[in-house]
């Protein structure tokens, strides 16, 4: 028997394509892949401006306009320090991607 | 598909330089020959930049044939002030808010190559031929390469091609307006010599293998070079006795220019002489002497608060950005970058806010811009010879982007934001700075030889338009130079003026941006320790 899948794991889903080719010219690769745990400066050794871009190719490849990146990013006034790939889902499934 | 007409771009390329490289000189030969032999024989001129002459809005101009009013690029980083709270992102190529010469020729069944302009990613996706953008790691090379299966076109067919090499290195950059110790500033140099020859490379196989109607290529170690090395290229700074270092760092810079002329015959030479040939440089380049620390300088007159730092890591993060770190509540004026030269003036929405009241605006600008024209260093000079009014000097639906007030240095100098004493500080030796007057010049059939009178730097947008036999779109700023074309080619080759340009979808002026104002924040704060 399948299940339906939800929004947030068809998100997930996408944005681990896109994280897969999105780092395919980098020099190191995550232990295990990518999934849903996986944090971007954490597991997958995004740095600023790899953050900035896959903000970039999300909006491009997936949500196909802008987004307000600042609720997901910022809580109480501060950066949070890190995002993992289905925090990342959510905020696109709360956005109506 | 036949080329007709090539555009080479050179980053802050002056004639300064240039003269002294194109003729003969003692102990060094003529280093540029090919290049001379272009200059002699074609049209030139001074090209005045954009107010504030910085690689993103200059090139934006020279790419859409508008003014940053208009098209809405005027930093490498955008910022909105919202009333207590700041927000920082980087300019892409969706903030252009004009139609670029890429897509205008795309659409005029023609097709392009853009390699190594900043602003070209993501691309304009109605674009017909390759764009590899500058100012982008090598990561993201491929991604933001249109289209994208170009990249592993490239890749599989130029023999040493090396995104690594090519790309824009954020560590390696950020020296550009470092001191740095001897060493590492003839390893500067050096690291910009393989970077050029793979845009070289890249350029040769698109040119020989595509020949696009409009084929463009930009280098851009002319300018990187230069802030380091102005010292050994200027003329006159370069010492008559020079010491083993600084012949060694002559020399290397010529390297660098020997190679550049390489370059050029090279893709001139297999355009074909039917073609015809423009260079441009989005600003030149002069010698700067003084430091200005601007928000020291407006803290010292009471306009600015400097944050205090909590001592956390974040924190700690945001005071090593050079990056303006200020309490905003206590602060009425700042500049946000060093490469912005700007001052905004922070205004109160509305009551309780913190800021300057609306009413008291205009009565508090003039006299700031009268308490900055005062200013002095050590030897009674002025440091602030001109403050540019936006109104003015940024005209267009994107003029509230504009800084309220930019700065005009004695020197040209960009101002440093660092929170250091004095405000006013002298070099210990002169480093490299924009001037407003970079190169314009044209060769192939119908140039006329000569230097001609100063053009503005979104002429050039229309002369590459008028070579390639597009009209011009009747809200070009620009004019294509007559007196650059003999007069039986002028004659045969009138001006069209055509429909106007298409605005690009994706911008929309300043009110509109608030979320999108405030996306990539988490980022930001680290990236400006790669910008600086």
């Amino acid at each position: 028997m399948t299940t339906a899948a939800t929004p947030v794991a068809d998100l997930e889903a996408k944005l681990i394509a896109l994280l897969e080719d999105f780092t395919q010219d980098w020099d190191t690769a995550p232990d295990g892949g990518i999934t849903g745990e996986s944090r971007l400066l954490a597991d997958l050794g995004f740095e600023s401006i790899d953050v900035i871009q896959f903000m970039v190719a999300v909006e491009e490849d997936i949500a196909g306009r802008k987004l307000p990146f600042n609720d997901l990013v910022m809580k109480d006034g501060r950066y949070v320090d890190d995002l993992s790939v289905r925090q990342m889902a959510v905020f696109l499934t709360k956005e109506g991607c | 598909m036949t080329t007709k007409t090539l555009f080479i771009g050179l980053d802050g390329c002056t004639y300064t330089v240039l003269d002294k490289l194109t003729t003969e000189q003692p102990g060094e030969g003529v280093v540029m020959p090919f290049l001379a032999g272009l200059m002699a024989n074609g049209a030139r001129a001074k090209l005045f930049s954009t107010p504030n002459p910085l690689t993103p809005p200059a090139w934006t101009s020279i790419m859409t044939g508008r003014t940053p009013g208009h098209h809405g690029v005027y930093d490498f980083i955008r910022a909105e002030d919202k009333g207590g709270e700041v927000f920082w992102t980087l300019y892409d190529g969706r903030d252009i808010a004009c139609e670029t010469i890429w897509s205008l020729v795309s659409r005029s069944g023609g097709k392009i190559a853009a390699l190594n302009f900043p602003l070209t990613a993501p691309a304009p996706p109605d674009v017909e031929g390759t764009i590899l953008p500058g100012f982008i790691p090598a990561k993201h090379l491929r991604r933001n390469t249109h289209p994208r299966e170009a990249f592993q076109r490239l890749k599989d067919n130029i023999p040493g091609f090396d995104p690594k090499e090519l790309a824009w290195d954020f560590d390696n950059e950020k020296q550009a307006l470092e001191k740095l110790e001897d060493d590492d500033m003839e390893s500067w140099v050096r690291y910009h010599l393989p970077r050029e020859e793979q845009w070289f490379k890249v350029a040769e196989y698109i040119l020989e293998n595509d020949a696009p109607e409009l084929m463009a290529v930009m280098f851009d170690g002319t300018d990187k070079i230069q802030h380091q090395a102005w010292a050994f290229l200027d003329p006159n700074l370069f010492p008559a006795e020079p010491t083993a270092f600084e012949q060694r760092m002559r020399d290397v810079c010529l390297e660098y220019f020997r190679n550049v002329d390489r370059y050029i015959e090279r893709l001139v030479t297999l355009a074909g002489p039917e073609v015809q040939v423009f260079f441009a440089s989005d600003h030149g380049f002069t010698a700067t002497t003084e430091v200005l620390r601007i928000n020291r300088l407006l803290a010292d007159l009471g306009y600015l608060e400097w944050a205090q730092s909590d001592g956390s890591d974040q924190a700690l993060r945001r005071e090593a950005a050079d990056f303006a770190n200020l309490d905003w509540s206590k602060t009425t004026a700042y500049c946000r970058t060093p490469s912005s030269n700007g001052i905004h003036i922070r205004v109160a929405e509305k009551e309780g806010d913190s800021g300057v009241p609306i009413a008291e605006y205009k009565a508090f600008r003039e006299e700031l811009v009268e308490k900055l024209l005062a200013v002095r260093n050590e030897f009674g000079e002025p440091v602030i010879v001109d403050v540019l009014r936006r109104e003015e000097y940024f005209p267009g639906p994107f003029s509230l982007e504009a800084p309220d007030l930019t700065l005009v240095l004695r020197d040209h100098g960009f101002v440093s934001i660092k929170n250091l004493s004095p405000a006013v500080i002298q070099r210990d030796r002169p480093a490299g700075t924009h001037h407003p007057d970079g190169i314009f010049m044209a060769s192939g059939p119908g140039v006329k030889a000569g230097m001609v009178e100063r053009r503005r730097i979104v002429d050039v947008t229309a002369t590459l338009v008028h070579s390639l036999g597009l009209p011009v779109p009747n809200d070009y700023e620009g004019e294509v130079p007559a007196d650059f074309f003999t007069p039986e080619w002028w004659a045969q080759h009138p001006v069209v003026i055509g429909e106007a340009s298409k605005a690009a979808a994706k911008r929309a002026p300043t009110e509109d941006m608030d979320e999108d104002e405030k996306k990539q924040l988490l980022e930001q704060l680290q990236m400006l320790g790669y910008m600086e």
